[in-house]
This record gives structure tokens, C-alpha cells and sequence, in this order.
């Protein structure tokens, strides 16, 4: 049983604004939002001694705190896979505090993934890797991008849980309805029809260029410390319940076709099946949930793994309204990915603490606890965060 | 013949083929294409069938194995259809297949098939092609 439950809290957030041109480097964006998340919490910058972010991200440890000013770092790494990495900082950055290991974590996404180069081209490696021999396996064959590689899983899902094109529509439009409130989103005032959505461009059988999350330029950042120091600080804690990484045999940083599932689902199950063990919890006890939408139809089986609904139910469940504001389990309340930006799941990171505190824009009533998780179809991870009561 | 490199097994195969990246593990995959098969692995222990290319077997551990050819009739497990951004080496819309073939997994393109024919459940043919330099192949609708 992991031990490290309530004992890490986030202090502090910060992030950068959200946009298709930073104008400024990746390392700035970084340092920028991890300055914020520092002032947010009140914490000298010099005090960070641990930093724990995810692949994909350009910006070495080092080299942040050398921008910062962290004076040493007994801690420091990146956790795999990608986007799925999203939420896995924060449960290394919570054993790390609890064991005394460091003190001072930060944890940040920062990316010009828009203007620098483009997550959505085809992927061509050069160096040949484990995981680039893989995804060079797919591409002979034309699936080379991200898009494409988990098009293949959702149209299984389809297969299996009846859901159509129009289910995938319906949450779009919420995303986009939440994002049309949220002045930080990408596609603030920009809500969808239903028409919008049928009409935009296929991507990749059955995405729509409006299933696709966008792709930002931008930062996000928190920092991670000690619950009882946490107390202290100038904001409310918001402690770390549970942490968990998902990564049942077969799983691939995309294009886990060769499992007996391949919806992207199972390495979800697994993260689910040790988080509501390790917090004692239960999908119910969550007021609200963000559910990573690279690609919007995934927060299907997203939703059905972390078992707010059965397989299969969860077109339903979006249908019939729960996961607006105003419904029994309001789902991606900033936009989501496809709404506010994409910065590979860590602004869902930031949503939650803010529906925590209570200072969203789309604020949800009395929020205790929320799920966070990551990227799905990739060794996965996630967090349920809960207020200090 | 042993593919595996514990023990006293034969070394690694030569590559004979121009697949744009590739590696010891994989090399005999394209150069079974170069040969006008398509290749997956058999474990020599426990005779389970794997793919893609891994050195060891999931089911035993063992890392002894030999080359399976699939040949016959697969089925769609799932697909899709790539349409946008423009791919090097295929036109789209540009539809691809993971077919069920004994069992394995295999993922093929399916260019020369209409998109809206694309459906789980329907049976598919290898076809042996050429990719630029590289031996290829694709799953026809049978
Ligand atoms: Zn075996």
C-alpha cells in the first residue's frame, strides 16, 4: 500500500498565457511559469530542491533551476510517456516529500508546440530506439501520426460500445462551451454547433479536426512540498490523495494494438484500481473529474475506466448532461485540451487546483476532491487531488 | 534455425533490406519483406506467436524464437482512415488495417482500397509491393 497519501501538498500554480506564438523560448516559458507557481506559493525560488517533469518536455532540470536560482537539487528527473506522464510528477514529487528526499519540488510542462515544431505531423525517427523502432514498425505502413495511431483504437471502440460520431460531438461542444467562459482559453467566446463539428475537416477516421486538441505554445507549473509545510504557505493546501502510473502488459507510447484491449482504457483501469485503493475513495466522491482529451472521443473510455460509467455507457452519461457545470460530474471545466490549450495535461493540473481552492471561472460547488488524469492509449498516469479539511 | 542471441545461437541476421529505420531486432521483419513474407515470431520454448519484433517472449521469457510466415486470410480488428497532414509515401485519404492473422495482430496500409469499404470483420489478403527502395506490402479486402 503506498504511504504517501495526503502527505505532499500542492502549494502553489503558475502558468503563462496560452497562444500559437510564444515569441519567446521553451526554457522562458518554463522559467516564467515556474516563478509564478514560486510567488503563488510563497516560496523563494532558491528553496527548490527537486524537480520532476515528463518526457517530451525540452527543458533539462538543470537548466531551469540554473534559470530560477535553485541553489542545489537532491532530485531530478523525468517520468515516460508523454502526455500519459502528465500527472506521474506529482506522485514521484509526493514520494519524494514524504520521504524527505527533498523538500521543494516543482513540477512543469512548458512547450512552443505550435510555432516551434508540430506534435500533429508524422513521425519520423532517426535514431533507432526501442520506441522508435516501434512507431518506425507503423509508419512503413502510413500511421505515423498521433491522430491516427489512437483513430485505429477508437474506431475499435465504437465497434464494441455503439457509440457514434455524434457522441464524440457532444463533447466537443461541452469542451468548447467550457472553454467559451474561460478568458485563459485558447477558444474563449468560441463555443460549437453541431454542425461546426459534422462539417470540420476529417483528420483521421472518425476524429474530426474538431476532436483534435489544439496545438499551444505555453507553460504551466506547480510546486509540490510537504502537507504540514503546505499549511503554512499563503494558499490553501491541496493535498495529494492518491498518485498512481498505469502500464499493463503490452502498453506502448502509442499503437498498443498487440493487447487483448486496445482501447485506450486498460492502462487507465490500472492507474484507477490503485488510486481508489491507495485514497479509499470512490469515483462518487469526486465533485468533478478532468479527463485527458488529446483527441476528445477518449474521454469515453476515459470516463468508463476510472468507473463513472460501465463500458459502454459513457456516451449516455455525456448525452444526458452530467459532465457540465450544473451536472453530477463536471468533466474538463477550463476547455479541456481541445478548448483551453494543450500543455500535455498539466492545465488540467492547474484547473483542479484552482476548483479546489474555489477560484475557478467555471467554478463547481464545494469541490473536495477531483481526478486528474493523463494522456490514455500510452503508459498513463493520474492523481486524485482533495482539499485539506 | 534459431533467431535468438542467448546461448549458443546464431547472431543477429544481416540486413538486406532499405526499411528507413530499423534495428537488430527488427532487421529480420523487412528482410523477410525483401523476401516476400510476412514475417512474425515464433517462440521456440513455448511456441506462442508475437509480434511486433521483441526479443523475448511475453508468455515464457525465453528468448529463442524463429520466423513465422502469415499467409492466407485475415480479418479487420480495427482501422482507420489518415486524411490529414499529407504523408511522405502515401496519398490520402490513406487507409489502414490491424488484421487478425492466427490469433496476431499485424497492422498493414490498405492503399488501393475505397475508404468507405474500410469495415471490422472483413476478411483480408497480403499483397507483397514496393516501398520507394524497400520491400513492402498491403492488406487487399478478399
Ligand atoms: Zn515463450
Amino acid at each position: 500500500m503506498a504511504n504517501f497519501s495526503k502527505k505532499a501538498a500542492i502549494a502553489g500554480y503558475g502558468a503563462t498565457e496560452f497562444s500559437k506564438n510564444s515569441g519567446r523560448s521553451e526554457l522562458k516559458l518554463a522559467t516564467e511559469a515556474a516563478l509564478a507557481a514560486c510567488a503563488d506559493a510563497g516560496i523563494n525560488p532558491s528553496e527548490v530542491d527537486g524537480i520532476s517533469t515528463y518526457t517530451m518536455d525540452n527543458n533539462n532540470e538543470q537548466e531551469v533551476a540554473r534559470a530560477i536560482g535553485s541553489k542545489e537539487l537532491k532530485f531530478f528527473g523525468q517520468t515516460s510517456g508523454g502526455g500519459g506522464g502528465a500527472c506521474a510528477p506529482l506522485m514521484q514529487a509526493a514520494m519524494a516529500v514524504a520521504t524527505g528526499v527533498a523538500e521543494t519540488v516543482l513540477c512543469y510542462r512548458a512547450m512552443n508546440e505550435r510555432s516551434e515544431y508540430r506534435f500533429g505531423q508524422p513521425i519520423q525517427a532517426q535514431m533507432p530506439t526501442s520506441d522508435n523502432l516501434i512507431f518506425a514498425y507503423h509508419g512503413f505502413q502510413g500511421l505515423m501520426t498521433a491522430a491516427a495511431l489512437l483513430a485505429v483504437s477508437m474506431r475499435r471502440y465504437m465497434h464494441e460500445s455503439g457509440a457514434t460520431q455524434d457522441d464524440f460531438c457532444n463533447y466537443a461542444m461541452v469542451a468548447r462551451k467550457h472553454a467559451a467562459r474561460n478568458p485563459n482559453a485558447f477558444f474563449y467566446g468560441k463555443p460549437i454547433t453541431r454542425e461546426e463539428y459534422h462539417a470540420s475537416r476529417m483528420i483521421a477516421d472518425p476524429f474530426h479536426l474538431l476532436d483534435c486538441c489544439q496545438e499551444s505554445d505555453g507553460a504551466c507549473a506547480v510546486i509540490v512540498t510537504t502537507a504540514e509545510r503546505a499549511r503554512d504557505l499563503r494558499q490553501p493546501a491541496v493535498l495529494i490523495n492518491a498518485a498512481a502510473q498505469g502500464s499493463p502488459w503490452g502498453t506502448m507510447g502509442l499503437g498498443a494494438y498487440y493487447k487483448q484491449d486496445i482501447v485506450p482504457r486498460d492502462e487507465c483501469a490500472a492507474a484507477a484500481r490503485q488510486l481508489w485503493a491507495t485514497s479509499g475513495l470512490s469515483p462518487k466522491d469526486m465533485q468533478m473529474a478532468i479527463i485527458y482529451d488529446h483527441f476528445g472521443p477518449t474521454v469515453l473510455p476515459g470516463l468508463e475506466a476510472y468507473g463513472f460509467c460501465e463500458y459502454g455507457e459513457a456516451k449516455d452519461f455525456i448525452k444526458d448532461g452530467n459532465i457540465e457545470v450544473g451536472g453530477t460530474l463536471p468533466v474538463n471545466t477550463n476547455g479541456g485540451q481541445l478548448g483551453e490549450a494543450y500543455i500535455h495535461g498539466m492545465n488540467g493540473v492547474c484547473e483542479a487546483v484552482r476548483q479546489i481552492r474555489g477560484t475557478a471561472i467555471n467554478q463547481v460547488a464545494d469541490v473536495e476532491n477531483v481526478l486528474v488524469t493523463a494522456g490514455s492509449g500510452v503508459p498513463t498516469s493520474a492523481v486524485v487531488l482533495s482539499r485539506d479539511v | 534455425m534459431s533467431y535468438g542471441s542467448s546461448g549458443s545461437a546464431a547472431p543477429a541476421e544481416e540486413k538486406r533490406h532499405h526499411a528507413p529505420l530499423s534495428g537488430k531486432d527488427t532487421d529480420f521483419y523487412y528482410n523477410g519483406l525483401e523476401d516476400g513474407q510476412l514475417l512474425i515470431q515464433k517462440c521456440d520454448a513455448c511456441g506462442t506467436l508475437r509480434n511486433p519484433p521483441s526479443p523475448g517472449c511475453g508468455a515464457c521469457s525465453s528468448m529463442d524464437w524463429s520466423p513465422h510466415a502469415l499467409t492466407g486470410t485475415g480479418t479487420i480488428y480495427s482501422y482507420t482512415v489518415h486524411y490529414h497532414p499529407p504523408l511522405p509515401g502515401f496519398a490520402s485519404p490513406h487507409p489502414i488495417a490491424v488484421a487478425e492473422f492466427e490469433g496476431v495482430r499485424v497492422v498493414g496500409a490498405m492503399d488501393g482500397t475505397e475508404p468507405a469499404a474500410m469495415a471490422i470483420g472483413k476478411p483480408v489478403t497480403i499483397e507483397f509491393t514496393r516501398r520507394g527502395e524497400a520491400a513492402g506490402f498491403r492488406f487487399k479486402l478478399a
